[in-house]
């Protein structure tokens, strides 16, 4: 070993061999060459012309021929051809021939003369016009699977004829070209497999493009979807109108593979572009309805809720076509479902209307919606156990004191971390009345005001008011138009705590309070005067114009929120107002 | 609030500078339809206004009716970025005729 360069020991070892047994040496560097060869290619034509090549060049034959089992193992079909004629493209019935045979047998065969055996096939001659004298067949097969046979014909030297050793040689070189052909396919196998890899990455990315994007808290809909399988036939969707009202969707495609994917995806589709003008929602499932209808795929439905939230009041419009019934949370602890009033949608024409998709009429009071696909419900969290709509409303219940998204992410978070296969998609949509929510959590947390300013109820102390609401609203960061907005509104509602609560008494006062966190805006104004008539204070608009409904009409025009409620003294009148705002240096 | 009547080509104009609110509204309306009583083409210059409140436009409202009934013309001239504001969100931009300048209004 000392001093021996690496390799050294090798080339000793060679040179033995070839001295001991030329035969063994010049077959063993054959093997590999020839592996060596077709490592480099995967391409299983040029593996096997390559192998056929080698083969039929070092046993010496003056042709050669590999043949594959194709259509089941019913017909062998000439892939490789070597030698003064090329018959590539020839076909054999399975058994027919020395091929055949050799193939059916799964061993290998010489005919030294052909002219003495009976399996010899003259077809083969009769189209080619070669003369065959001698033939050796080995058959090529990886762990007991037939793959077909290689045949050598006509031995270039002496008589023409084959030998022994020279068919033991064959039997060693197909082996290894079997493996070779074995690798070839297994990879063509794995290029086709990671083609339709890619087309479902596209496809999973797609759908996700289609949910809606998660919006930046405060915001009263949020939704999750997480597919059982690559795809999905479940969705949602959600966006906002030009008047401040929220148009939202859930969706179930029967089924789940690619097919309920893309009908999936279409429903969705429709939702969006036809949502944007057809603003009642039993009416767009109904238009939804008939376009599904008119394509329909034989068997497949889509059962399908569809809403519309008013932020401002905290009301839904609501229509079920056919879905598990949607969950109201109420302020105080209780749920209710709102049942379908229409089928799954793709089966029968609905017509709107009194026949069609009656809308629910729903107001939230501070609750949440919850609409969600049965994947959730039917989803195990233990062997045999599923969550059921009381496993659910328990997690709900639970995490009651967290946002909608935490709430929703807790029961996709049970289900998926519970250990069970799934089979379903998984899709919750939660549509809750923010503003009611938020106040409340801010009484709960004694929050403690920005600004609390208690003026004379008199018309000279306004305009100081106005500049402290100024000043904070731009503290907070209101963009500077919503400050302005802002003003507006707390100076009409001031004034109209001067010129109707007080009705001119001089002494009266008044206590403004300016609370900001999360994007969110609230105004208190406190007076202790007599209660308000709620008739006095609704919005009146122009035409009728008195200063006092003007006023109302513009606090209720620039507020996200405007609530009368009695002064927690007991005595007098509170007047909340809350608005949603994006910070100014947030936008840019 | 201050304020100034200017009589200009036969038509009268109202410029009204500063706050006009609860506070300064009651004085505003008084000369609004002092200004309207009588006179053919009335504008009100709102380019000095900083703010307006429902009292100050019920002042420009009662003046648009009161000018009506007499047969004159009432308008409002280049209105401040307050001013508009406040109309457009009573939704009475529609209801008042704008003009941008004082000039536009006299020829109008």
């Amino acid at each position: 070993m000392k001093g021996l360069p690496p390799g050294g020991e090798r080339r000793n070892l060679n040179r033995l061999d070839r001295r001991e047994s030329p035969a063994l040496a010049g077959h063993l560097e054959l093997l590999a060459k020839m592996s060596g060869h077709l490592a480099v290619t995967l391409n299983i034509e040029e593996t096997i012309q390559k192998a056929l090549e080698l083969i039929t060049k070092y046993v010496n034959a003056e042709a050669g021929s590999l043949f594959l089992l194709e259509d089941n193992g019913l017909r062998l079909t000439c892939k490789a051809s070597v030698g003064p004629v090329d018959i590539r493209g020839i076909t054999l019935k399975s058994s027919e021939g020395i091929v055949g045979q050799c193939v059916m047998e799964n061993s290998s065969r010489m005919v030294r003369d052909v002219s003495t055996d009976p399996n010899f096939t003259h077809s083969v001659d009769e189209t080619t016009g070669f003369r065959t004298r001698s033939i050796l067949c080995s058959p090529m097969s990886t762990q007991n699977i037939r793959l077909g046979a290689i045949e050598l014909i006509n031995k270039k030297e002496g008589n023409g004829l084959f030998s022994e050793t020279d068919l033991m040689m064959l039997q060693t070189l197909t082996a290894a070209a079997a493996l070779a052909v074995r690798n070839a396919r297994m990879t063509e196998v794995l290029v086709q497999q990671e083609r339709v890899n890619r087309e479902i990455e596209l496809a999973i990315e797609m759908q996700r493009s289609l949910l809606p994007a998660a919006r930046p808290a405060p915001f009263p809909v949020c939704g999750i979807n997480l597919p059982a399988y690559e795809v999905s036939g479940d969705f949602y969707d959600f966006f906002e109108l030009g008047d401040g009202r929220i148009y939202f969707s859930l969706g179930d495609v029967s089924g789940k593979g690619m097919d309920a994917a893309l009908l999936m995806s279409k429903t969705a589709s429709l939702f969006r572009c036809v949502g944007k003008t057809l603003h009642d929602p039993g009416a767009l499932l109904v238009t939804i309805n008939r376009e599904l209808c008119e394509t329909a795929i034989h068997g497949m439905f889509v059962t399908m809720v569809c809403g519309m939230l008013d932020p401002a009041t905290g009301r839904v419009r609501l229509a079920n076509a056919g879905h598990e019934p949607p969950l109201i949370h109420r302020n105080d602890g209780s749920f209710s479902p709102v049942p379908a009033s229409a089928p799954p949608l793709g089966i029968i024409p609905l017509e709107a209307g009194l026949n069609g998709i009656r809308e629910e009429l729903i107001d939230l009071d501070g609750g949440t919606l919850y609409i969600f696909t049965d994947g959730v419900t039917e989803g195990r969290v233990r062997p045999g156990q599923r969550l059921d709509v009381d496993g659910f409303k328990a997690i709900i219940t639970q995490y009651n004191g967290d946002s909608a998204a935490t709430r929703i992410q807790a029961v996709v978070s049970r289900l998926r971390d519970s250990g069970q296969q799934r089979h379903d998609d998984i899709t919750i949509l939660a549509v809750e009345d923010l503003t009611r929510r938020m106040m409340k959590d801010d009484a709960s947390r004694c929050a403690v005001p920005l600004v609390s300013l208690t003026f004379p109820a008199r018309a000279e102390e306004l305009h100081p008011v106005r500049e402290v609401v100024r000043e904070t609203c731009e503290k907070c960061g209101c963009p500077p138009a919503l400050t302005q907005d802002l003003v507006i509104a707390i100076g009409e509602a001031c004034q109209n705590v001067v010129r109707h609560a007080y009705k001119g008494v001089a002494d009266g006062e008044a206590t403004l309070e300016i609370l900001c966190r999360d994007g969110m805006l609230e105004f208190c104004l406190t007076d202790s005067a007599p209660p308000v008539d709620q008739e006095k204070v609704k919005p009146v608009w122009p035409k009728e114009v008195h200063p006092g409904g003007l006023g109302v009409c513009l606090i209720h025009n620039i507020m996200d929120r405007v609530e009368y409620l009695p002064a927690p003294s007991g005595q007098g009148n509170l007047l909340r107002m809350v608005k949603f705002f994006k910070r100014h240096k947030d936008e840019t | 609030m201050k304020h100034e009547v200017i009589k200009k080509q036969g038509a009268s104009i109202v410029v009204l500078k500063g706050d006009v609110d609860l506070e300064s509204s009651p004085a505003a309306r008084e000369i609004l339809l002092k200004t309207v009583d009588g006179a053919g083409r009335v504008l009100v210059d709102l380019s000095s206004v900083t703010y307006i409140d429902s009292s100050g436009v019920a002042s420009l409202v009662e003046a648009l009716q009161a000018s009506k009934r007499n047969g004159g013309r009432f308008a409002l001239v280049a209105a401040s970025e307050p001013t508009r504001r406040v109309l457009e969100l009573a939704r009475l931009d529609k209801v008042f005729t704008l003009y941008a300048t004082v000039e536009e209004g006299i020829k109008a």
